[in-house]
């Protein structure tokens, strides 16, 4: 169960990885093209090789349209896609000082309170984002400049938020496990990434 | 209990969360939902989230972020690092304290193409904490050294958190950039100086090393120039207008990739590598952004932020002694708590306060002769009496009459003073929030970078750190009451 979850959030964290470095290139394509547009616009190249800029804008070269909506879209797939593994991983920002003066029982049930009550937040989110989703179908909303209908974008989150619910519901599982048997299956800290 | 009572017992439950070390982001996100239970009923947050998720984390502006961090990454795997800390070293490593000083001037260059303080530290640490060894240098030092230069990874421009402050604040980020530049080149420069100081007061502290022929140091300097072209490429794009910061990043990210790739840095292995370690970051970042959007939407239904605007100008405090409460809340909230969360957290409350503060940064008659400078660089037409007594007017400092700014055609008006004041403050108060919650990255007991220095360091107690590490933070105290005193360090650069 553990190296499965392990492997899911992983390949999560890999896979918004891929979508980051797609957007990356998508952004510097779409500035190189808009300043070869400017190039070939200009009058240095209109007055030198007006063929060949004609030729170079007629193909296609310019920014590439909408590239922001792809990258709003796809940034927040990302951000989703990268959540289980923090969970997993305890990469949260959190205030350790107080802690360590509490007794080691009562850690180990405020972490368990706390990873419970963070799986329930995620499921919540998850099943909000699907209710917003569905929303967005009924009323065809499309985005601006590339007209695709605004659900596919939610859907894509959607994906990553079920992913970060499933890995969130099992922490609090394993907590609460650990808390009651005594028990360490996952260590606090990024070991557990490597 | 009233709307705004609600409002104000949030803060404590929040911070008992908090200290129960619930993660800040959750912490944020359960106080704001209960609250707005409390206020509207259980459905209201719900319905909220319908849509609040998905447009906090699908941002434009925002997902600067990431790519920032993957840039970062890229960046060390491309040998980055190395190359100049052996630039740094080569040029200092002789002197008194140098290799140490040169673990600064690394970790400044690191900082200019890296927004992360963590990342700057780990990364720096990883390449100049066994040179330090070797030549001597005690672990304390050491390791104080390197988790104070971590810090220029924040306060030298490209930066994370001036990103998300110029969000919040709905600031230009590309001017804030700008003016984080000499305020980050004073900090390297009062590290410096906090290293000479502690080896002249600890001599035992430091070893020393034979000097390096010249030839050598300028081979070590030519190794370093893909951390100039892409510094100049990304803040030098985004300040000319080239591209948006969020393109900027992206081409800094694709730029460092391609070194590190044609370096052999980069396979798949460390690629997915770097995936894994920005995704966590970035996730971490993401929910304290939405907890935070959350919290601070819930806050401002209970008009707690007016009511506390309404309250420190009614109550008539000096602006001076309002900014100087908040910038010490920073330092010691910093103790314990990390920069983003304390930013995403306090700026919604404190920014609307200083906005509706006076702090006169700009004066009518600066304006007036800023305006009237380039007129006349312009070349404008003016006849020989009117010209003498403008230049009369420029040189004694006063107010210039409404003919004499009517003959120089320049458009001073009280609405345009008010916009510059208003920006100059934005930015003013930025830069001062940055350096201070970065303080709070080294202050202990909670220092993050501290810890990610410490924990590469088996061999030096936590204690000897600490009490190297304050050296740096009254050099960082030192540099922010120069920066409160003479605001004109952060803002020269500015257009007006």
């Amino acid at each position: 169960m553990k190296s499965m979850m392990l492997g899911l959030s992983r390949f999560m964290s890999v896979l918004g990885g891929l979508v980051l470095s797609f957007l990356i290139l998508l952004t510097c394509t779409s500035i190189a093209g808009r300043l070869l547009n400017g190039f070939f616009h200009g009058d240095f190249m209109t007055a030198i090789a007006p063929g060949l800029s004609d030729w170079m804008l007629n193909l296609g070269v310019g920014p590439v349209t909408g590239d922001f909506e792809l990258v709003e879209a796809g940034v927040a797939f990302a951000i989703f896609a990268f959540i289980p593994l923090c969970q997993m991983t305890a990469g949260h920002a959190s205030v350790d000082i107080f802690v360590s003066f509490m007794p080691e029982r009562l850690v180990g049930f405020l972490r368990m309170v706390t990873e419970v009550v963070f799986g329930l937040v995620l499921v919540v989110i998850a099943v909000q984002l699907c209710s917003g989703m569905l929303d967005k179908i009924d009323n065809r909303e499309t985005s601006f400049l590339l007209a695709y209908p605004v659900w596919w974008a939610y859907a894509l989150s959607l994906f990553g938020a079920v992913a970060a619910a499933i890995v969130g519901v099992y922490m609090g599982a394993v907590r609460v496990y650990e808390f009651f048997t005594h028990t360490t299956i996952i260590p606090e800290g990024t070991e557990a990434g490597h | 209990m009233t709307d705004l009572q609600i409002g104000i017992y949030s803060f404590p439950a929040l911070l008992l969360l908090i200290f129960f070390r619930v993660p800040i982001g959750l912490a944020m996100f359960v106080v704001a939902f209960v609250g707005l239970s409390l206020l509207e009923g259980v459905s209201f947050p719900l319905l909220r989230l319908k849509n609040e998720v998905f447009s906090t984390f699908a941002n434009y502006s925002l997902s600067i972020v990431p790519m920032f961090l993957l840039m970062g990454h890229f960046a060390t795997l491309g040998g980055m690092s190395t190359a100049l800390f052996r630039a740094a070293e080569s040029f200092l490593g002789h002197r008194r304290g140098g290799v140490g000083m040169a673990a600064i001037g690394a970790c400044a260059g690191f900082g200019a193409i890296c927004g992360s303080s963590l990342a700057t530290a780990a990364t720096m640490g990883r390449v100049a904490l066994p040179e330090l060894k070797r030549y001597g240098y005690a672990g304390g030092f050491s390791t104080a050294t390197l988790a104070a230069g971590g810090t220029l990874g924040i306060l030298i421009p490209p930066s994370v958190v001036l990103v998300i402050y110029a969000i919040l604040t709905e600031q230009n980020i590309a001017k804030l950039f700008l003016a984080a530049f000499i305020p980050g080149i004073l900090a390297a420069l009062g590290y410096v100086l906090a290293i000479s100081l502690y080896v002249r007061l600890f001599p035992d502290s430091a070893g020393t090393r034979p000097p390096v022929p010249w030839r050598e140091r300028f081979a070590a300097l030519i190794d370093v120039w893909p951390v100039l072209l892409v510094f100049g490429l990304v803040v030098g794009g985004i300040y000319l207008g080239w591209f948006s910061p969020t393109e900027g990043a992206a081409v800094g990210a694709a730029g460092t990739g391609l070194i590190a790739l044609v370096n052999g840095g980069l396979n798949r292995a460390t690629l997915i590598e770097s995936f894994i370690v920005t995704g966590r970051s970035t996730a971490m970042i993401f929910f304290i952004v939405l907890g935070a959007a959350f919290y601070n939407g819930f806050l401002a239904l209970t008009k707690l932020p007016d009511e506390m605007v309404s309250f420190v100008v009614s109550q008539g405090f000096a602006p001076l002694t309002v900014l100087v409460v908040f910038l010490v809340f920073y330092l010691v909230f910093g103790c314990v708590m990390d920069s983003l969360s304390m930013i995403l957290l306090t700026i919604p409350v404190f920014w609307p306060v200083i906005q509706a503060l006076d702090f006169n940064l700009l004066s009518m008659e600066a304006l007036q002769a800023h305006r009237a400078a380039e007129a006349l660089a312009e070349g404008v037409e003016i006849a020989q009496p009117m010209l003498q007594s403008i230049q009369e007017a420029l040189a004694q400092g006063v107010l210039l009459t409404k003919e004499q700014i009517d003959a120089l055609g320049i458009r001073v008006s009280e609405r345009l003073l008010d916009r510059i004041n208003m920006e100059y403050t934005a930015i003013w108060f930025g830069i001062l929030v940055l350096i201070v919650v970065e303080v709070g990255l080294i202050t202990p007991p909670v220092g993050m970078n501290l810890f990610i220095i410490n924990s590469m360091d088996r061999e030096t107690p936590m204690l000897e750190t600490y009490k190297a590490v304050g050296f740096f933070v009254a050099s960082d105290i030192l540099r922010v009451i120069l920066l409160v005193a003479v605001p004109a360090i952060t803002l020269f650069l500015l257009p007006m």
